[in-house]
């Protein structure tokens, strides 16, 4: 067994389905959230995005609706 | 979203191809897992020692030093708690004896050649170094957190609950540096 076997690919989304689904769907039925930098975030972010920087996922984890679709970026 | 907001804009993303990998938990014995998880921090130290030789920002390449030395302090720690965890006083085979190492390449976190990486890196911007380097932190931080439920040895429970700060830590003082980093540009 290899380095490598201990991985597994991160299933992600292009963007053009992300698109679509901000199409189908309501804001009040997914969490989005943008997990850059505030800098990054106040220079463009997706519609409705919430910004929660990466090092503070942790402790504010509880502001995301835990029975909703979750869309990072 | 794959690609992130590069993407959404409409623009290729130019990330290191390897990336986007996360440990799913395949190891059957904490020794394993350890031995594991000092490569991937031999790998960061390795990984940020280098980037420290290439950057000309001497604040950026400080903080990379340190950053390195820090995962040289984990690997440390990281022997220690296989030493409690197997009984062993000493094992010189030592990660070897756990985890089958690939001779001649070494590896960092989300599976990342640290040759590959390195190679990018040296095309790369400071931003694109620290973006990466944030995201290997992260990782390191979630493997510690699930390292740390995983790993019945209470010292054992203990040290990866350190180290997960330590990783935390580390992941601030990028993300301040990369914040840093853009208001300057900005200027």
């Amino acid at each position: 067994m290899g380095i490598l076997d201990y991985f597994k690919p991160v299933s992600t989304w292009p963007a053009e389905k992300v698109r679509q689904f901000l199409k189908d769907k309501s804001p009040q039925e997914y969490n989005l959230v943008d997990v850059r930098q505030p800098k990054e975030y106040e220079g463009g972010h997706l519609p409705g995005a919430q910004l929660i920087p990466v090092g503070e996922l942790e402790g504010r984890l509880k502001e995301l609706d835990p029975n909703k679709p979750t869309i990072a970026y | 979203m794959e690609g992130g907001m590069h993407a959404w804009k409409g623009f290729v993303s130019k990330g290191i191809p390897e990336a986007g990998m996360t440990y799913f938990s395949p190891a059957h014995r904490p020794e394993e897992l350890i031995g594991l998880t000092w490569l991937l921090e031999d790998g960061s130290s390795k990984f940020y020692s280098e980037i420290a030789k290439i950057l000309k920002d001497q604040k950026a390449a400080n903080l990379f030093r340190r950053l390195s030395a820090d995962e040289e302090s984990h690997k440390g720690s990281l022997f220690k708690i296989y030493q409690e965890v197997s009984g062993l006083n000493s094992d010189p085979g030592f990660p070897g004896s756990v985890v089958a190492i690939e001779a001649g390449e070494d590896y960092m976190e989300g599976g990342l050649r640290l040759s590959k990486a390195l190679e990018w890196a040296r095309e790369e911007k400071l931003s694109g170094i620290l973006e990466l380097s944030i995201s290997l932190e992260a990782n390191s931080h979630d493997l510690y957190i699930k390292m740390e439920r995983e790993v019945e040895d209470r010292k054992g429970k203990n040290v990866f609950k350190t180290l997960a700060e330590m990783e935390k830590e580390h992941l601030n003082r990028l993300s301040s540096l990369f914040e840093r980093n853009l208001e300057e540009a900005e200027k």
